[in-house]
């Protein structure tokens, strides 16, 4: 079932278009990455969906609902320096956003607690938030989003600002939470991502330049490349390797033959057969899986 | 209930930020300054080295009526200005601040949101009102002569009306603007620009809110609630609406950010 | 000094009273708050010496709401 159905969503201010017609849907119970560098629209993609600046054109469908225009009671937020009323401890300020998510009293303690508790909160409940550290702040910024129980949660750049630490307990968070609700987060960090999402959206100048499954977009930009280096000069080899076939492009750079390839097991099996049988005098054989972090650096340029 | 919810937060936050304690201190100066200083005038005169010989100079004895006049007139300037600056940032320092970006993704009605914050202004204003205006009535009995406590209340009901409708304002241009110093301006230039309407067309604006408290002098001499008084009141009240509806629909319309 | 012998005290003490309960507000708020606009010993010397309008103005614009 689709959560959410995005159409030739754009935004503009003046003539800068900040979000070009971008179009997406996103499952449920699925973690998406919104990934691009900064500027790309990311925050601004995000505070369209939540309601919090109006787009200048397309349309935001929630659960395929064509008359639903106000869908803030099924959202999560949190943004990314999330702001709470200082002069609350944890728990009044959980207390107070469930209250208004229309829980009543006694269930919005319970949920409180409950929440605190399991984003590792609950010793400092009854602290100030203003005495909170980032790390704490992040969390219960996290908790807040969550405490209705949104079929959706946007988290934007959750993890960006945090330290190491703060940075794993948050993403195993996120881990948990992905089997309840649906997780759209934004980064600009590509291991991020690659760590916990199912999908990507890569973003860049307001534009969708890529987007996918996981599984699928890995598959598709690991092309591999050998690289090849002989001791007696690379002219009389070249010839040979393009004419293996999992070979699809070759080129020299000094001594060394890169040799871009459709299939690595194949083109390696090849090539070390034919360096055995015609006794090449082989001095270095190095396999170079292109990753996701290439496409990204490629789509981002 | 989510309205319930949002006036408790504002009426905490204003233990948090005292204001319940110091507006009602302040209004309390502004109020009690003019019946205090003027019994002493001779006084001070004196230890200021006194008249010049041979002046003669009849400090005019005052009746209670103008005395508690005299702190309407300063309400009407500082009670004006401190209702300014203290509610220019109830909603755009939130804005500013990024406290809305969390709370206003919530299903909130922003006519929970705005009423609630408007609501709470409005017991302070009230309340320090009242205050202020007893105390002033308290020192003007004690020194000048007697007011009767219902002609107090009669004050404090109708020269209320301008307070609301002062504090709506701010209300207003808080939705408009995020800049809490902007919206003091706005607020300040408004009421200014209103008294010079007040002064140029008065004499033919008799039900303009201005007049409120003009309409306010003529019932504490003659005692009695004139049409006037009455139509001024409404014309207030009904602009006071008005106003506060517009905050609603304006900030529904608003982009948070 | 016999013109201050002659005023009534106890017209004057209400407003004196009601100046230190500000200062007094004023200055336990100043201690709790953890940062002010501006230097922060500079608002203690605004609430304590400057009567009335010190107090005032430290609520007005020396509390930082953050």
């Amino acid at each position: 079932m689709d959560i959410l159905t995005v159409h030739q969503l754009t935004k503009q201010y003046g003539t800068q278009m900040v979000v070009d017609h971008i179009s997406f849907t996103l499952g449920a119970e699925k973690c998406i990455a919104l990934i691009g560098p900064n500027g790309a629209g990311k925050t601004t993609t995000i505070r369209i969906l939540t309601g919090l600046i109006k787009q200048s054109g397309g349309t935001i469908q929630f659960m395929n609902d064509k008359n639903m225009t106000d869908f803030r009671s099924y959202i999560g937020y949190l943004p990314q320096h999330p702001v709470f009323h200082h002069w609350m401890t944890g728990k009044e300020y959980l207390i107070y956003c469930a209250k208004l998510t229309y829980i009543n009293k006694l269930e919005a303690e319970k949920q409180a607690d409950i929440l605190l508790e399991k984003v590792g909160i609950a010793h400092a409940k009854n602290k100030r938030i203003g005495t909170y550290s980032g790390g704490m702040k992040q969390r219960l910024g996290i908790a807040q989003a969550i405490i209705h129980q949104p079929k959706i949660l946007f988290l934007d750049e959750p993890v960006s600002a945090l330290d190491p630490i703060g940075r794993r307990e948050v993403l195993n968070l996120m881990e948990e939470l992905k089997k309840e609700m649906t997780i759209l987060f934004s980064t600009h960090i590509l291991s991020d991502a690659d760590e916990i999402s199912d999908e990507l959206i890569l973003l860049h100048g307001g534009k969708i330049v890529e987007s996918g499954s996981m599984d699928l977009l890995r598959k598709k930009y690991q092309t591999a490349k050998i690289e090849l280096e002989f001791e007696n000069g690379v002219d009389d080899y070249e010839q040979k390797l393009t004419s293996i076939h999992a070979v699809t492009d070759t080129s020299i750079e000094r001594s060394v033959i890169h040799v871009t390839v459709s299939n690595i097991e194949e083109a390696r099996k090849e090539i070390l057969k034919m360096a055995s049988e015609n006794n090449w005098r082989l001095m270095n054989f190095t396999v170079n899986r292109a990753s996701l972090e290439d496409m990204f650096m490629k789509a981002v340029q | 209930m989510q309205w319930i919810t949002l006036f408790q937060k504002e009426t905490k936050e204003n233990w948090h930020n005292k204001k319940w304690v110091w507006v009602p201190i302040v209004f309390t100066m502004i109020t009690i300054m003019d019946p205090i200083t003027n019994y002493y005038l001779p006084e001070i005169i004196n230890m200021a080295g006194g008249l010049p010989d041979g002046t003669v100079f009849e400090l005019p004895t005052l009746a209670p009526e103008e005395v508690i006049m005299m702190s309407i007139e300063q309400l009407s300037m500082f009670g004006v200005l401190i209702i300014a600056l203290m509610s220019m940032g109830i909603i755009a320092a939130e804005r500013n601040s990024g406290v809305t970006e969390i709370i206003l993704v919530k299903p909130i009605r922003y006519r929970n949101y705005i009423t609630a914050k408007w609501t709470t202004l409005l017991l302070l204003v009230w309340l320090s009102l009242f205050v202020g205006m007893f105390l002033s009535w308290y020192y003007t009995n004690l020194l000048f002569g007697d007011i009767s406590f219902l002609m107090l209340l009669q004050i404090i009901f109708f020269y209320g009306l301008w307070l609301t409708f002062v504090l709506t304002v701010s209300v207003f241009f808080n939705t408009m603007f995020k800049i809490p110093g902007l919206v003091a301006a706005c607020t300040i230039l408004t009421v200014i620009f209103m008294s010079i309407i007040n002064m140029i067309f008065g004499h033919k604006l008799t039900w303009f809110p201005n007049q409120l408290s003009a309409h306010i002098q003529e019932l504490v001499i003659t005692n009695t609630v004139s049409k006037e008084l009455i139509g001024t009141s409404i014309i207030t009240l009904s602009l006071t609406i008005i106003i506060l509806f517009a905050a609603i629909v304006l900030f529904q319309r608003k982009e948070i950010f | 000094m016999e013109v201050l012998a002659e005023i009534n005290w106890g017209i004057i003490a209400p407003i004196i009273v009601i100046q230190m309960i500000l200062m007094i507000v004023a200055f336990i708020d100043w201690i709790k708050v953890e940062k002010t606009n501006g230097p922060k010993l500079l608002w203690l010397f605004i609430i304590l010496l400057i009567t009335t309008f010190g107090p005032i103005l430290y609520f007005i614009i020396g509390r930082k709401e953050r």
